[in-house]
């Protein structure tokens, strides 16, 4: 934006509202006064710069002010930039206290990779802190969350400003002391979970989360926007239903293509005439599609869904004799996740695996949900403006876009586009052995674990030494990332080396740095367009970090999915013969359109998933809202006692009134949680079929807003005759009530599901298939 | 109906979203009543009157759907009419057009592209069509020539016609943008609430019209006829035939449910108000070749035409044309727009099948057994509430754009079920507060 063209460019974007366009003017006028302070404050000892942050902490002027004063931002400013520079030896640029202003505003900032975000992020987190506000940093994984809390902790001393961090294993006490911390980092699924599981408390001592007060997000597109479209889903585990294993058996002796079909888009699996046919004469010739049959034929589905879509090694891996899933947009094993509706058993049937329990689902939130109950949000990414619209849509978030410290001189080169995927490989190894030959470290993004380790071996055979960064061996991460800058590396990874790590040219230490940028710095090779530009970018993103020198290229092919799946219809054009590289600019436009079509499709789901939520989530806060009275008063006794008083009364005399009012509670948030979770069920299996509708020229949304309403009418009457009929039945002793023993067993173990997108937009794609013959010409 | 417009009333938001849509449509009908510069409309009203005592003319059905300020020459005289041919035309060229068909597949970046193309190609055919009309205003073949053009457009240099031109294409820029305001922030469909506003607004001066000119029992005959079609129209434009479908895919646990709420809807009139617009248009082309060939009476095809086809005459040739026609059209409808042999593939793809039936060609023919005695049933019912008022009421001495016409009976029953259930989805996500209690 140097030249006045340029500006002038932006300042009318900014004049017509388009997103991305936050002005940062007034606090680079800040700048200055920052700079002005700086020898003032590098006097100080640790001791009095820790006390003039307290000091500036108890200034009325700050705390519990919706904006930072003018004046005592730029003595944080100082501060802050003096305490960065102190605990890490990195004073902070410009730019960076330029997005923490920004981000101190609640905006989203845009800032290039190796910038700093993670600084930018802490000063922010501190910077609210001072004010008074709880801040809650939401990182895309575990490992992130851990690394950048314990980086940042001298920082955060050095301010007076306490920091803690939660990962999935952590227990409920380490989580509420992370919690209880001025700042804590935590992964996003996490900070989901942990509401989602508040809400099963029976007494206020369970309570895990604070109230609501900051959120920085963390990598914010991708939590905002790729993890929006799958809701986090906590399941309570239920009597075990094991899935027949000679079904998964049968199912494995039918042939594609024969006896079942797979759809193009790989999301969905049927049985043809043949293969009912034999599924029946197999199940001692029953009519599959009898109402009486429906269990076996679900079975049947499940089992060749598992059998023909769901991949070892692509969508999980099996570790100690379970099936571990692999989190799609991370690339990362999702220990505590699981498929949902028998999915799950018919994949360890077909592992021949021991079935474990399975559960049923207790409830569900949507990162927006989650992301809505912080009055306020920040956040920053290397790729914001490509989200801009959505972040507004969506969150009503503005992006703010800082400019780099150091331009960015990477090269980045066009796509070379092949017609097979063997050509691709081919020609794949044969540049990665060339740029190793100059001794560059490369950098290999894979689409799936399955490809990253068929890649290795084949560099292996050539002779090229490569390390393996996947699911499988995420224990070695912080390891491999550190060594993947040195001189000759050659690195292969998956998603996971696509965010958030900071490759630093010469390897650990940095020492043969100034070698390595010499000869060209870190090269960065994908394997294929992800379904969505800005995963691309991120890749790239990896090389050239803060003015280093560095290149990417994308090998790609129309055997590549992101085509098979989003243009299929595409003709391949014409290609060099021998190495079926295609240079024509038709083939190119095509890879550009069908990853045009995946995000459009991706944006559909997300807006989708909002959409449907809208109305569930009004009638989930109604019940949450009667579930916190019931938890945090004795309105469930009073309830109770006035529906039965004589047993209320002669219960009293028994156990006394403290026990009573909590076996009350129990009972009625007993009731209240079960029935909740049927009537969630209910609202899922509406959802499903909802899209048949508009074959009767009906808005599916309207019809499910309509026929949602009606179940949930009585659902609170309901909840408390059931809890009536319970208190009059059940024995409650001193000790407490017994749910148990009448037969009412709460939900032992809780997990979390992946919910794969296909679950919930099968309708949507149905929609469109059948849109252009439902389109009405009026 | 009335209680949910009170609830929406009671709900802030709501409200403004409605107080909105009705400012918009004031505006609207406002612009309708004002005429284009250089236009004399005490002048023009005369010879409407004139014209339209003595019949219909070509251009009866599109000044229907702009509320009558067609024929007034009125700014927004061109209606919405440019808008739904441009959107039907890209419609159409996006089956044609294979870039067109990709830009739809990129999603909403895609689709925004495309109604910008719209937008354009709407203006194109606003300065066609406010040409061809002004064109046909100063030749006099407007009105058929009851009245000399001199008369209502006393100046007639291309100054004035130019300015003209201009203002009638501004008029239909700022009809689309209306329409958009009204879908973006108000309630409803912006372009199906404008066609409703432009066909009610006619009704209270036929009303008017009906009353002076007939005896007072005709008038109450005729009110109640209307309130009775009305509610007909809205009993049957709701029925449908649930056909029950599963999906067999997900255990959930040891609850099952009745699997009620999963159904494809088949509604009897599967076709909508179409068929009847299309039978009507078709049927207004003796009327255009009479007037083309001249009223030359020794003419042999005019004469016949003029027999059998005059639209004020209605003979009984002309009526059971017209039900062949519309009957014939629903049929056709129906068969573009529902394949059986798709929704089958596509449940089958799914996991959905119809209880006690295979997926793929036996759910097919199942769906087309159905489909075909349901539609046989909906495109009678269409001819029946489109020649009714025609048979009834023709002899009566009411006019082809009589407010309780078929196609307008169906438009406004269509657009008015359409906006209840919005307004009552909308209510359904607020309103919370009385059911906790």
């Amino acid at each position: 934006m140097g030249t006045v063209g340029g500006r002038m460019g932006e300042w009318f974007r900014r004049l017509i509202g388009r997103p991305g366009t936050v002005d940062l003017g007034p606090y680079r006028r800040l700048l200055g006064q920052v700079g002005d302070r700086e020898p003032t404050v590098r006097e100080l000892p640790d001791e009095e710069l820790t006390a003039s942050v307290t000091e500036l902490r108890a200034d009325e002027s700050v705390a519990g002010a919706d904006r930072f004063p003018t004046d005592k931002l730029v003595e944080f400013s100082a501060l802050a930039r003096e305490a960065a520079r102190r605990a890490l030896d990195e004073r902070p640029f410009d730019v960076q206290l330029l997005g923490m202003m920004a981000m101190l505003s609640g905006n989203v900032i845009e800032m290039a990779t190796g910038e700093g975000k993670t600084l930018v992020g802490a000063l922010t987190s501190a910077g609210y802190a001072i004010r008074g506000r709880r801040v809650h940093i939401a990182s895309v994984n575990d490992y992130l969350a851990r690394r950048d809390a314990e980086w940042m902790r001298p920082v955060y001393d050095l301010l007076g400003v306490s920091v803690g961090w939660i990962g999935q294993d952590s227990t409920a006490d380490e989580r509420r002391a992370a919690y209880a911390c001025d700042v804590c980092y935590g992964a996003v699924s996490e900070l989901g979970f942990d509401v989602l599981r508040d809400r099963l408390a029976y007494e206020e001592s369970e309570l895990v989360v604070p109230e609501p007060d900051v959120l920085i997000v963390d990598e914010a597109d991708s939590v905002l926007v790729d993890e929006a479209r799958v809701p986090l889903v906590l399941a309570g585990a239920i009597e075990q239903s094991a899935a027949d294993p000679a079904l998964a058996e049968l199912v494995k002796g039918l042939g594609r293509g024969v006896h079942y079909e797979i759809e193009e888009d790989a999301r969905a699996a049927h049985l043809t005439n043949a293969g009912i046919d034999r599924v029946e004469a197999a199940l001692g010739g029953i009519d599959l599609y009898g109402v009486e049959h429906m269990a076996t034929l679900t079975a049947v589905n499940l089992a060749l869904y598992a059998h023909a879509l769901v991949e070892r090694d692509v969508d999980y891996i099996v570790r100690d004799g379970r099936i571990q899933l692999i989190d799609d947009n991370r690339g990362r094993v999702a220990t505590l996740q699981r498929w949902p509706d028998g999915l799950h058993a018919a994949v360890e049937a077909k592992e021949g695996l021991v079935t474990s329990e399975s559960g049923e689902v207790l409830d569900t939130t949507t990162i927006q949900a989650l992301v809505r109950r912080y009055p306020t949000v920040c956040g920053m990414t290397g790729t914001a403006v490509a989200v801009a619209e959505q972040l507004r849509e969506f969150y009503e978030l503005e992006v703010a876009v800082v400019p780099p410290n150091v331009p960015c001189i990477r090269k980045d080169e066009p796509d070379r586009l092949y017609v097979t995927r063997d050509d691709k490989e081919d020609a794949l190894v044969a540049h990665i052995s060339s740029v190793h030959g100059e001794g560059r470290p490369i950098l290999i993004g894979t689409l799936d674990v399955a490809e990253s380790e068929r890649l290795a071996r084949r560099l292996r055979r050539a002779g090229l030494e490569c390390s393996v960064l996947n699911a499988k061996n995420d224990a070695e991460e912080a390891a491999i990332i550190a060594e993947a800058g040195r001189e000759g590396a050659i690195t292969v990874s998956t998603q996971m080396a696509g965010r958030g790590t900071d490759i630093r040219l010469g390897g650990r230490d940095a020492q043969d740095h100034d070698r390595v940028a010499e000869i060209g710095g870190l090269y960065v090779i994908g394997t294929g367009r992800y379904s969505s530009s800005r995963l691309d970018d991120q890749l790239r993103g990896r090389a050239g970090r803060q003015g280093d020198p560095g290149g990417s290229v994308f090998f790609t092919s129309f055997e590549d999915d992101v085509i098979v799946r989003h243009a299929s219809d595409t003709a391949v054009p014409s290609a060099d013969p021998k190495t079926g590289r295609i240079e024509d600019a038709g083939g190119k436009w095509s890879m550009n359109h069908a990853q045009r079509v995946a995000e459009g499709e991706l944006l559909e789901l997300h807006r989708n998933t909002w959409r449907y939520n809208k109305l569930v989530e009004v009638q989930r806060s109604t019940v949450l809202e009667y579930r916190n009275k019931v938890l945090h008063s004795d309105l469930a006794d009073k309830e109770l006692a006035e529906r039965c008083s004589e047993r209320h009364a002669e219960l009293l005399g028994e156990v006394g009134a403290e026990v009573l009012a909590a076996a009350a509670r129990q009972i009625v948030l007993y009731h209240l949680d079960q029935r909740w979770s049927e009537h969630f069920a209910l609202l899922t299996e509406l959802r499903e079929g909802i899209h048949l509708r508009a074959l009767g020229r009906r808005n599916p949304l309207d019809e499910f807003n309509r026929d949602a309403v009606p179940p949930f009418l009585n659902l609170l009457a309901e909840v408390r005759e059931q809890a009536a009929e319970t208190f009059r039945s059940v024995t409650i002793t001193p000790e407490g009530v017994d749910l148990a023993a009448s037969g009412l067993k709460r939900p032992t173990a809780t997990w979390t599901y992946l919910v794969r997108d296909d679950q919930f937009d099968e309708g949507e794609r149905f929609m469109s298939t059948m849109k252009r013959a439902m389109r009405r010409p009026k | 109906m009335l209680t949910a417009f009170v609830r929406a009333f009671r709900t802030p938001d709501l409200r403004n979203k409605l107080l909105f849509t009705l400012f918009i449509l004031v505006i609207f009908r406002l612009g309708s009543a004002v005429p284009l510069p250089g236009i004399d409309s005490a002048e023009i009203r005369q010879c409407m009157e004139n014209a339209t005592a003595s019949g219909g003319g070509v251009y009866q059905l599109v000044n229907l759907f702009s509320g009558g300020s067609l024929l007034q020459l009125a700014i927004f005289a061109l209606g919405i009419m440019p808008y739904i041919t441009a959107s039907i035309i890209l419609n159409l060229l996006t089956v044609v057009i294979p870039r067109l068909e990709t830009l739809r597949k990129e999603g909403q970046s895609g689709q925004a592209r495309i109604t910008q193309y719209t937008r354009y190609l709407t203006i194109g055919l606003a300065v066609l069509q406010s040409t061809t009309i002004l064109a046909m205003a100063q030749s006099g073949q407007m009105f058929q020539n009851f009245c000399s053009p001199s008369l209502f457009m006393p100046n007639q240099d291309i100054l004035t016609l130019i300015t003209m031109v201009f203002t009638l294409v501004g008029g239909t820029a700022v009809i689309m943008w209306f329409g958009e305001l009204i879908t973006d922030r108000g309630i409803g469909n912006g372009m199906s609430l404008l066609i409703f506003t432009q066909i009610v607004a006619v009704f209270p001066s036929e009303m008017i019209r009906i009353w002076q000119e007939q005896d007072r029992w005709v008038f109450a005959v005729i009110v109640a006829a209307g309130i009775v079609m009305v509610a007909a129209v809205v009993f049957v434009e709701q029925a449908q035939r649930r056909i029950p479908v599963q999906y067999a895919k997900r255990m959930v646990g040891r609850r099952m449910f009745g699997g009620t709420s999963t159904y494809i809807p088949l509604k009897v009139n599967q076709a909508g108000v179409i068929p009847v617009i299309f039978a009507s248009s078709l049927l207004y082309l003796p009327t255009l070749a009479v007037g083309l060939l001249g009223e030359d009476s020794t003419n042999p095809v005019v004469r016949f035409l003029m027999t059998y086809f005059d639209p004020t005459q209605i003979h009984p040739v002309y009526m059971a044309t017209y039900f062949v026609l519309i009957v014939g059209f629903a049929f056709f409808y129906v068969a573009i727009t529902f394949n059986p042999a798709d929704v089958a593939d596509n449940m089958k793809k799914y996991g959905g099948f119809i209880p006690g039936i295979r997926p793929g060609r036996p759910t097919a023919e199942y769906l087309d057994f159905v489909l075909s005695r349901i539609t046989t049933a909906g495109a009678l019912y269409l001819g029946v509430i489109a020649l009714l008022p025609m048979v009834a009421l023709g002899t009566a001495g009411a006019s082809a754009n009589f407010p309780f016409g078929g196609t307008s009976i169906l438009i406004m029953v269509g657009v008015g079920l359409d906006m209840v259930k919005r307004i009552e989805s909308q209510l359904q996500q607020r309103n919370y507060e009385g059911f906790l209690r």
